[in-house]
This record gives structure tokens, C-alpha cells and sequence, in this order.
């Protein structure tokens, strides 16, 4: 089902949460809601959910405009963080309430409900009570329990922050798999820029209130809009410059840049930066910093500027070495200063 | 060796409870069958019947006075645990002007000496002729339990939340379904806290009893009171134990069917 959301504003005890915000999601689509906590992610799910009421704007639904329509007519299903299984009910019939709420006769349902079990990968627990299962087992039923309900919009709110890497990463894949098998509209929520990159179609990245860039994976990393977007995904160092007829100029380079005219901040993150061990380089390691599969390195200059590198572990460089640098062209990101 | 230790502790704690509990039912129990007791004897000389007859002698009217005691204690009960859980519920989960006021009011009946609380309700009460009626007795008991059973259930409702019915909403049910399959059945235990609580509160009043329902509604405390208070404790007794026998099996009886309630649901 194709979801837009037209000019929606959310204000609650007085405070704008959602600031105007314009989104279209296509028939299948998945995507993510990327941003810092607090920037109103989980207010727009629930909004779409019809669970807190909008201030301006609407929410479509294939075309059609749902405000009226309540939550529990929607069929926009949203999973919660903390799952919310129902503690008077066994696995089984967690996974079967929506059904029964249609009016699902409780043998159908019980049947229905072991198929979604078996989906979810959960056979054989179907008689468990809900305080038996690991957090796991507990997403897992959450998951068959919002199939059930047979979702238009699938809504998943932070679904795999309280999971430990390990089971994650599972989860995950446990989503994409069943997200693609019943091509369910899906907009997950997450601040974890690794889930939003790997999982989504499309990322609309948050910030407080609106939405500061819409793009897929790719693009969103490699040309963020501005400083904010830029940040969230990879950190790096920015060094002020103009460009003109194409070629952007600073103090530290000069650059190629396909880019209109004017002042741009050009982002160099720790990817961009190649070393050279070299006895008269211009940069001094700072520090070396280790991170499993590389090192990160902490290098200045004589002007103090500071960069950041990633160099491999076979790599023969150490605290104090001289170095030159050279710059990935490629990889350097050119943001527009604002006016 | 920790482990014993405070298992011992807990030991101690239940004897300690249960003596608190048992001694005073024990001697109860004698009083109500003794006949000659003199100071120092341990247990009483003689036993006798007197005081069970003449409680359960028909001039008394004991049985149908139970009866309708219980009654009047049950509606109180059941209406408090309604309203307490209506009003708990307003109270966390909805934000209305005069909250905090309201909260305020419901401790209102505690906060004023009882006496004085049930003059000025009589006075009331006699201006819109609830004095001396069922009703108006039902009224004033509600007064004296509410406080405690909207206490139990916001408690409770506190730690609820919304978050389940929320989820149930989404799922399709409507507001009405998500409270009777999600949050009722969550709230039992507090319901049938709120019961027990509010049925012993109205059960053993005995001033405002008698005050409102101006001698014309009886109660078992009212039958009750004036043998203690007279001094005639064998027959006190007997029919201290008439209310706490028919206390405990009113008891139980609310507890199967609520239990039986939650389990076919």
C-alpha cells in the first residue's frame, strides 16, 4: 500500500514535534526513519498509526485520505521496542489476538497462528507463557503477531535496540526476508545508522521535527545534503573553501568539483585520507587508535590542521612517524555553506 | 550460609504473623464458649452454650440480618472497585483541569476525623432524605472506601500504563476490546484486592452505619458493638466469630469466581 504524508505537524502540550513533514513511501517500499532520539521519529509512527492525533496535514493511504479512520481500522501496525506481548496470553494466543478480534474462529486461528510461528521460526512454542522466551523469541512473536493482523503499513519502532549484536544482526535478516515475502510497506525507525544503510530502500533522515534529506543508501552517505546528515554517518573534518568554474580551492587543496559557484565546506573523512610514511611529510601522527579490522590515525600539520585516517593493520606506522597525505578525490563531499 | 540465615528470618516472621493472627482468634474462640473464666486460669473452668444461642436465638434475627449486611457490604464492595478503577484510571492515564484536586478530594474522607465527617454527611443526607435509608448508607460506606480503592488501582494502572492497550489498538481492536481482553484482565488482581478491602472497610463500620441509617438499616457491627461495648464479651464474641466465618466464606467465594472469570476468558 503507497503511503504519503502531506504537510503533517504534530504539536503536543504545546511543543511542535513534526514540522510540516512531506513523504512518500511506494507499495513494497521499505524504509527507514533515521535520526538522533528526540528528533520525533516515533511521534511520526505513531501518527501514522492514528495513535496521536495531527495538528496540520494528513496521512494517505493509497490515494485515500485516513485522518477519520481510528487505529484499530487502519491496519497500520506498528511493533514497539519493548514488544508489548500480552502477559495474560500464551504465544499462541498473542499471535492469534488479532484474529480473534476479526471474529476468527479459534481453531482457524490457533492453525493461522502456527503457521506465522513457523515464519517467525518459533515452532514448538506455541504453548509457552510470554514471560518463558529470550528477547529473542519475544520479537519474534511480536513480529507474527503484527503478520496476523494482516498489515497495509508495517511500523517498526527501534525493533532491534534492545537486542544483543549477535541476534541483531538475525533479526534483521529475519525482516528483510519476510518484509520481501509479503511485500508489506515497511518504514522502520531506527537511530542505528548501520540497520538504516543495510535494511532500507529509501533513508529519510530526522532532525528535530523535519525531514533534512530522502534519498537511498548510497546516496544519502555519499552526498549528504548538509553538515547534520553528513555527521550522522560517517564524522570527518571540514575544511572551508569556494568553488569556481568547477574547482574548488582552500588553503589545504585544490579539487575537481562538479559543483554551481560559491562557498562550500568540503567534508574529508577518515576514508578519503591515504598516508605515505615519509622522514620530511608534512603531518605528524597524533595518535594510533585500534578498531579490530584497522587502525584509526590521528594526524596534524604544522598550521594544526587535523585529519583522520584508516589504515590497515599491516601498514608500518607508528605514534611520532612523519607522513604524507594524499586524498581520495572521489570521496570528498562537498556541502554548500548556508547563505 | 547467607541463605539460611535469611531463611530463617523469614521463618521467624511467619510464626511471628501467624501468632499475631491465630492468638486472638484462639481466645475468640474460647470466649464465645466459656462460661466461667476467673483471673488467673489459663484456660476457662466451665464451657458453656449461652452466648452461641442466644445469637443465633430467632428474636436476634442474626441470620437475616447477615444477610442483608452482607448484601450491603458486597454492592459498596463492587461499587467501589468500579468507580476506584474508573477514577484510577482517569486519574494516571488522562490529563484533565482539576487533576490534582481530585486526587486531593479522594483522601478527603481520611484526612477528617470520622465522627465529625459523618455529622455534617447527616445533616446533608437528612436535607435530601438519603437519612435512614439503605441507600444513603451505601453512599456514606462508599465515601470511606473509595480513597483506599482508588489508591489500590492507580497503583496498578500506573504500572500498566497504556502501552498494552496501545498495541492492542493498533492490532484492531477497538478501545472497548482492548480494555476487556488486555487491561481487565492485567487489573484482576487489584479488582479483587480493591473488593476485599472495600467489602471489610463497609462490613465492620459501625458509627456511620448507625448514624445514617438511623437504627432502620441493620448490620451485623450493629448487633455486635453494644455486647462488646456493654461488657457482655461471651456474647461479643460469638458474634465476632458469625462476622469473621462469614467474612472468610464471602471471601472465598469472590475469589473463585474471578478466578473462574479470568480463566475462561
Amino acid at each position: 500500500m503507497k503511503l504519503e504524508l502531506k504537510n503533517l505537524s504534530v504539536t503536543l502540550s504545546d511543543k511542535k514535534i513534526l514540522k510540516s513533514i512531506n513523504l512518500m513511501v511506494e507499495d513494497g517500499e521499505f524504509i527507514s526513519l533515521l535520526g538522533a532520539s528526540g528528533c520525533g521519529k516515533s511521534t511520526m509512527l505513531k501518527t501514522i498509526a492514528g495513535l496521536i492525533n495531527q495538528s496540520e496535514g494528513s496521512v494517505i493511504l493509497d490515494g485515500n485520505i485516513a485522518d477519520k479512520i481510528p487505529a484499530h481500522k487502519r491496519r497500520t501496525i506498528i511493533v514497539f521496542q519493548n514488544f508489548r506481548l500480552f502477559p495474560n496470553m500464551t504465544v499462541w494466543e498473542n499471535v492469534s489476538f488479532p484474529l480473534k478480534i476479526l471474529g476468527v474462529e479459534k481453531k482457524q486461528a490457533r492453525e493461522k497462528a502456527l503457521e506465522l510461528l513457523k515464519k517467525v521460526k518459533l515452532e514448538g512454542y506455541e504453548n509457552r507463557s510470554v514471560d518463558e522466551l529470550s528477547g529473542g523469541q519475544m520479537q519474534r512473536v511480536a513480529l507474527a503477531r503484527a503478520l496476523a493482523a494482516e498489515p497495509i503499513v508495517l511500523l517498526l519502532d527501534e525493533p532491534f535496540s534492545s537486542l544483543d549484536m549477535n541476534l541483531r544482526k538475525d533479526m534483521r535478516e529475519l525482516v528483510s526476508e519476510l518484509q520481501k515475502e509479503y511485500k508489506i510497506t515497511t518504514i522502520l525507525v531506527t537511530h542505528d545508522q548501520e540497520e538504516a544503510l543495510t535494511m532500507s530502500n529509501r533513508i529519510a533522515f530526522m532532525h528535530s521535527g523535519q525531514i533534512e534529506q530522502y534519498d537511498t543508501p548510497e546516496n544519502i552517505f555519499k552526498h549528504p545534503v548538509n553538515t547534520i546528515v553528513a555527521d550522522y554517518f560517517s564524522k570527518g573534518i571540514y575544511v572551508n573553501g569556494e568553488i569556481t568554474n568547477n574547482r574548488f580551492v582552500s588553503e589545504l587543496f585544490t579539487s575537481n568539483a562538479n559543483k554551481h559557484n560559491g562557498k562550500y565546506k568540503c567534508l574529508i573523512r577518515p576514508l578519503a585520507v591515504k598516508v605515505n610514511k615519509y622522514y620530511k611529510g608534512d603531518f605528524k601522527v597524533a595518535s594510533k587508535i585500534y578498531q579490530g579490522d584497522n587502525f584509526l590515525l590521528k594526524i596534524h600539520n604544522s598550521k594544526d590542521l587535523k585529519l583522520e585516517s584508516i589504515i590497515s593493520d599491516s601498514v608500518d606506522i607508528v605514534e611520532g612517524d612523519r607522513v604524507n597525505i594524499e586524498l581520495d578525490m572521489d570521496r570528498l563531499i562537498f556541502i554548500p555553506e548556508k547563505q | 550460609m547467607k541463605d539460611i540465615n535469611s531463611n530463617k528470618l523469614l521463618k521467624l516472621f511467619l510464626y511471628l504473623v501467624l501468632f499475631a493472627i491465630l492468638t486472638p482468634m484462639i481466645i475468640l474462640l474460647l470466649l464465645a464458649f466459656a462460661s466461667r473464666w476467673p483471673w488467673p486460669s489459663l484456660l476457662p473452668d466451665t464451657y458453656s452454650l449461652r452466648a452461641i444461642k442466644e445469637v443465633l436465638a430467632p428474636h436476634t434475627k442474626v441470620v437475616s440480618t447477615l444477610f442483608s449486611s452482607i448484601i450491603l457490604s458486597l454492592s459498596v464492595a463492587i461499587l467501589s472497585a468500579i468507580v476506584g478503577t474508573m477514577t484510577a484510571r482517569a486519574l494516571v492515564l488522562y490529563e484533565f483541569k482539576g487533576k490534582g484536586f481530585i486526587d486531593f478530594l479522594g483522601l478527603a474522607p481520611n484526612i477528617v476525623p470520622g465522627a465529625i465527617f459523618a455529622m455534617g454527611i447527616h445533616v446533608v443526607f437528612i436535607k435530601i432524605s438519603l437519612a435512614d435509608t439503605v441507600l444513603g448508607v451505601i453512599i456514606v460506606h462508599l465515601m470511606y472506601t473509595l480513597p483506599y480503592s482508588i489508591n489500590i488501582m492507580r497503583d496498578l494502572t500506573k504500572s500498566i500504563g497504556d502501552q498494552m492497550e496501545m498495541q492492542a489498538y493498533v492490532l484492531g481492536a477497538s478501545p472497548l476490546k482492548a480494555f476487556m481482553y488486555i487491561t481487565l484482565p492485567l487489573l484482576t488482581p487489584g479488582i479483587m484486592a480493591s473488593v476485599s478491602m472495600a467489602y471489610i472497610t463497609s462490613f465492620s463500620q459501625y458509627f456511620i452505619t448507625l448514624l445514617i441509617g438511623g437504627g432502620k438499616v441493620k448490620t451485623i457491627s450493629l448487633l455486635m458493638v453494644p455486647f462488646i461495648t456493654k461488657g457482655d464479651r461471651n456474647i461479643g464474641s460469638a458474634y465476632a466469630l458469625v462476622f469473621a466465618i462469614s467474612t472468610l466464606l464471602v471471601f472465598i467465594i469472590i475469589d473463585k469466581i474471578i478466578k473462574k472469570i479470568t480463566i475462561s476468558k
